[in-house]
């Protein structure tokens, strides 16, 4: 039998494999890119690193929010000895060697399990050869006591990381603070990994997508067992990881912390505000707390929860979310609303009737200037009563809600009862009845002015929070206008945030100002003036008392102030929870802030150390 | 002396050079392929000889001097002394069984890294003593005897592979049944000789016996391309919105392959041949797609626990970081080579460092090859095997000597079942089994063996002339 023929079964045994291998080749090599993904996945990893978020600068350059260096103690249990001094180790870091083992299984635990569905097999995601962080965030001098001998414990290493520090132990309500992304953060926005930080309140949070960065991606080729082995392709593909701009506050942090320590065994508010441009100075919520507490995750568990459930509620930010009714400081706007609206004139007159509404005893308002003086009680009365019942209408029930429509609008365009564009979390708009309010309570034409008088007073209905009484304190001094409050003057170099740039105007003209604002020069500096605490020597203070009546205990001492009279440089709200007249508490503390930020020092030594040593908590 | 020169003069000019150069060429890229995949930093000498590309070189060189000494050896030598090399191959065989077990085999023979593996010798024992054995019987002589002791000869070494074990080495030896059926003998005396048992029946012999050995290929191979291929879709990213079911990608392929060996064999064949020869074809087309149509409807047909053990027999199923781990990351390796390749010495996946693929520089060599090279070197690689290939066969057919004929068809099957294993589990079109690709792993063993197999057949080839050589 000839069997010659039979090379070519050969043959084309040896074509029909290698074409088809070539086919598959060219397949799986160039068309199916799904094998260059699970490479990708296997072997070329991304490394993220995050830059040192933007730090802060007060007005006058000083560091406020620092980036300190820090260290994590590492764990690789691969490198760890096989016999580990568990005692000896837990000696080292100061922990109980129960501490340490039940780190050890926090860690294993809380890598979580995986299922392989076709095994069934499940497993644990803990890698012996991967590094897990043991102690977090030690400061350099905890790792400086244990770090010579770490060496005896093979397995353990230490690692850099960054964490906020603040060299002044102030404006933590302002600054906010740092803690870990939670799981939705991750998914929300992938430029979260888990255990990256984010800006949790005040301007870490608002300004949390300028200050974290821009992070690097670094390329690298893993092995197998995880390890980076060299950069992916010479780092041809890697970004340089980029710090976020510097904010620069226009708080000053002296003032602050000045704020701060007057504040000391009060509860309340100091809101100081710099009127030409809308910038805060100070912002002081009382009682607060050290920022320092909150830095690194020990000591945020370590302190939240006691600061958390404080009666005193130090973390409340009482400057921005606290709703109280403005007082005697909001007759400032309804003498101004009533002059634009013309149903009074600056030398208008009413009688300290007190039948409507309660007065203390004081010389008659001839003009309206010594009703702000004298704060005169039935005067504002009258004054709204005009705004508010113009006579459009025949029946009181129906002209009051035209009148109050326009009321709300005076007032909204003060930036009461609307939420501040302030860049900061935590913003409550306060409360301007409108007639829709007044509808739901008591029915459609079913209420006239007597039902809502004590609104004139301050009293009543409305709420504003101590942010809108700096505010207002603010627009009286530029006598009609105001850039909205806000605490950075520039992020970079790049200035504010475009809407920090833009004049708001009030309903009311320039003229309607005057006689409004010589009545808060007379408040201060002539006698017979509800403030004369707040006088400083040779600056003119212009301000307003308040006395807020509280159901629930003492009244709640209130004062806005700005000054000097003439190109005034800080407008001022301070509010002190139930410690009286206006006069007594709050305008002295405006006093001393003001003379602190005009003069940079102190010439009434008595009164500072009344303050400091008075404790109304 | 001038006669000596002579006659080395002789030796050289009747070396088949294409096939030398190729093999030149091969150990060349071999040895740079190695260096990058074991490539150390610390020790970046390709001279280094503790790295193991510098043993690799000395692999090589020690490979040349055996060549050496072929060449200067009287071809007859191998025809006189098939018997004992034979013999000597099956006590090293033996006596690596009481060796120590090295990776669960007892496979190596001598210390660590100096030590040789008697199985890769084997191949060309066997080789020799096949071909003497062929060389030795009438080809019409050809009973069930005959069969047996070609058979028998096959068996020893191959029972004694599987008990060190080593599989991939023991599949490589099925290869000589090729060689067999190309010599005509087939398991067709035995089929007759039980097919004629049954009353009334009396063949001269049958088609299914004489070709079985190329028909259980072709179904295997079939099917097991078809169980792979039935379960994907085929994508092509450049069409997108294109897709295949598998089967008919199958189908495609074969009527693509049908028309392509017609075309060929159409070149070769002679003009009364050619109408046969496209009978074959379509017969051939008809009964590949009929067998891919079976195992395809017929896997479809499986209940889930017969599905499910197959599946896993042949990787499809997804456990890439279980049972499936080496083929994944090797598959990955390949398949992210791209066009270009990610260059020389870039390899992530298949890097010695990033040691993703194990064995790297040994039985996954190939991965280094085609992450780095991508599809341009793994096609030259092919092309280069395929040209070896076919060479060694035309080689073979233009032997006087049965015994060469054999001998070349012999290293033919060899090197192409390294060849379609090795790149096959690199692939996923064969079942992972450590086998080396010749001239490419590092090793001393397989570079030593394929070259002196390569030597001889060189030796042989250029003494052909020889009367009776």
């Amino acid at each position: 039998m000839n069997t010659d023929a039979r090379r070519y079964v050969i043959i084309v045994f040896f074509l029909l494999v290698g074409s088809i291998y070539a086919v598959r080749l060219f397949y799986m090599q160039v068309m199916d890119d799904s094998w260059t993904l699970r490479a990708q996945e296997i072997a070329e990893k991304r490394q993220q690193i995050t830059p040192p978020r933007g730090v802060f600068f007060d007005r006058r350059g000083k560091k406020i929010v620092a980036n300190k260096t820090y260290f994590n103690l590492m764990m690789r249990e691969a490198d760890m000895k096989e016999k580990f001094d568990t005692n000896a180790f837990a000696k080292l870091i100061g922990w109980t060697p129960m501490k340490v083992k039940s780190r050890f299984w926090e860690i294993k635990l809380g890598e979580g399990k995986y299922k392989n569905p076709h095994t069934g097999k499940t497993t644990s995601n803990y890698q012996k050869i991967r590094s897990y962080p043991f102690v977090k965030e030690m400061s350099m001098e905890e790792m400086a006591n244990i770090a010579p001998y770490l060496q005896n414990f093979p397995g353990f290493y230490e690692e850099i990381t960054s964490m906020r520090s603040y060299p002044y132990a102030n404006a933590a309500n302002i600054l906010g603070y740092l803690s870990e992304v939670n799981g939705e953060e991750v998914k929300e926005d992938h430029f979260y990994r888990a255990g990256d930080n984010i800006g949790r309140a005040g301007l870490e949070r608002f300004y949390e997508t300028e200050l974290r960065g821009i992070k690097g991606i670094h390329y690298i080729v893993t092995s197998a067992l995880n390890n980076a082995i060299e950069p992916y392709a010479n780092g041809k593909y890697d970004t340089i990881a980029k710090q976020g701009p510097a904010l620069h506050l226009g708080v000053d942090i002296v003032l602050q912390a000045y704020g701060e320590k007057l504040m000391k065994n009060k509860r309340g508010c100091i809101v100081a505000i710099e009127p030409s441009s809308g910038e805060v100075l100070a912002l002081v919520s009382a009682p607060t707390f050290d920022p320092n507490l909150f830095v690194g995750k020990r000591s945020i568990s370590k302190n939240y929860s006691r600061l958390i459930s404080d009666p005193s509620k130090p973390l409340y930010p009482r400057p921005l979310s606290a709703e109280y009714p403005p007082g005697s400081t909001f007759k400032l706007i309804q003498a101004l609303t009533a002059l634009q609206e013309g149903v009074i004139r600056p030398g208008t007159s009413f009688p300290c009737t007190k039948s409507m509404v309660g007065c203390h005893n004081h010389p008659h308002a001839r003009n309206v200037s010594e009703a702000v003086q004298y704060s005169c009680n039935p005067y504002f009365y009258y004054t709204v009563k005009k705004i508010i019942q113009q006579g459009k209408r025949k029946k009181v029930t129906e002209d009051a809600p035209i009148g109050l429509a326009k009321w709300t609008k005076y007032m909204k365009s003060f930036g009461f009862g609307v939420k501040l564009e302030t860049d900061i979390t935590g913003i409550r708009p306060g409360l301007i009845p409108d007639p829709a309010y007044y509808d739901k309570w008591y029915g459609h034409n079913a209420w006239g002015f007597s039902t809502i008088r004590s609104n004139s007073i301050g009293q009543g209905e409305v709420k504003a929070t101590p942010l809108q009484l700096a505010n207002l304190a603010a627009i009286l001094a530029n006598r009609g206008w105001f850039i909205t409050p806000h605490f950075v003057k520039s992020i970079g170099s790049k200035g504010p945030l475009a809407i920090y740039k833009k004049k708001q105007y009030t309903m009311i003209n320039r003229v309607h100002f005057d006689p409004v604002i010589e009545g808060m020069r007379m408040v201060v500096n002539e006698k017979g003036g509800t403030g004369s605490q707040a006088r400083i020597k040779d600056i003119v203070v212009c301000g307003k008392t308040g006395t807020v009546q509280n159901p629930q205990g003492e009244d709640h001492s209130v004062f806005i102030a700005f000054a000097p009279m003439y190109k005034p440089k800080i407008a001022i709200a301070v509010f002190i929870e139930n410690a009286g007249f206006g006069g007594t508490w709050a305008a002295p503390i405006a006093n001393l802030m003001m003379e602190k930020y005009l003069k940079k020092k102190i010439t009434d030594k008595e009164k500072e150390k009344h303050i400091l040593e008075s404790d109304l908590d | 002396m001038s006669r000596n020169m002579k006659r080395d003069e002789s030796i050289l000019g009747n070396i088949d050079w294409g096939l030398a150069i190729v093999f030149l060429i091969m150990v060349f890229m071999g040895v740079a392929n190695v260096y990058s995949a074991a490539f150390n930093p610390k020790h970046p000498d390709l001279f280094d000889f503790s790295q193991k590309y510098g043993k690799q070189i000395m692999w090589v060189g020690i490979s040349m001097f055996l060549g050496l000494l072929v060449f200067l050896i009287d071809a007859s030598i191998y025809r006189k002394f098939a018997i004992p090399i034979y013999l000597f191959c099956l006590v090293l065989l033996v006596i690596v069984l009481f060796m120590p077990s090295v990776n669960g085999a007892h496979a190596w023979l001598g210390i660590g890294s100096l030590g040789i593996q008697p199985a890769e010798f084997a191949k060309i024992g066997t080789a020799i003593a096949l071909s003497s054995y062929v060389n030795s019987i009438n080809v019409k002589q050809q009973n069930v005897n005959t069969v047996i002791v070609a058979n028998i000869i096959l068996l020893f070494p191959m029972a004694l592979i599987l008990l060190q074990p080593d599989a991939g080495t023991f599949v490589v030896f099925t290869g000589f049944l090729f060689v067999m059926y190309r010599e005509g003998i087939t398991y067709d005396p035995i089929v007759l000789h039980l097919v004629n048992l049954i009353p009334g029946v009396r063949f001269k012999s049958t088609w299914v016996g004489s070709h079985f050995i190329p028909i259980l290929f072709v179904v295997v191979f079939l099917s097991i391309i078809t169980l792979l291929m039935s379960n994907n879709t085929i994508h092509f990213f450049l069409f997108p919105g294109i897709d295949i079911p598998g089967f008919f990608g199958v189908i495609g392929a074969l009527l693509f392959m049908g028309v392509a060996t017609y075309l060929i064999l159409r070149f070769f064949a002679s003009k009364r041949e050619r109408n046969r020869i496209t009978m074959i074809v379509v017969i051939g087309f008809f009964l590949c797609s009929l067998i891919a149509s079976i195992v395809n409807f017929g896997f479809q047909g499986l209940k889930k626990h017969q599905k499910d053990r197959i599946e896993l027999f042949l990787g499809l199923r997804e456990d890439p970081d279980g049972e499936d781990y080496n083929r994944n990351r090797a598959m990955a390796a390949v398949g992210s080579g791209g066009f270009f390749g990610k260059g020389y010495g870039n390899a992530s996946v298949a890097s010695v460092e990033s040691n993703h693929v194990p064995e790297s520089e040994t039985d996954f060599i190939f991965c280094p090859l085609a992450e780095e090279w991508g599809f341009l070197g793994s096609f030259v690689l092919i092309c280069l095997f395929m040209f070896m290939l076919f060479r060694i066969v035309q080689i073979a057919e233009r032997q006087k000597s049965r015994f060469n004929r054999v001998y070349a068809y012999c290293v033919a099957m060899i090197l192409f079942y390294h060849f379609a294993v090795n790149i096959g589990m690199d692939i996923g079109f064969a079942p992972v089994i450590g086998i080396p690709l010749p001239f490419f792993s590092y090793g001393g063993s397989s570079m030593m063996s394929f070259s002196v197999m390569m030597f001889v057949l060189l030796k042989l080839d250029s003494q052909r002339g020889d009367v009776l050589g």
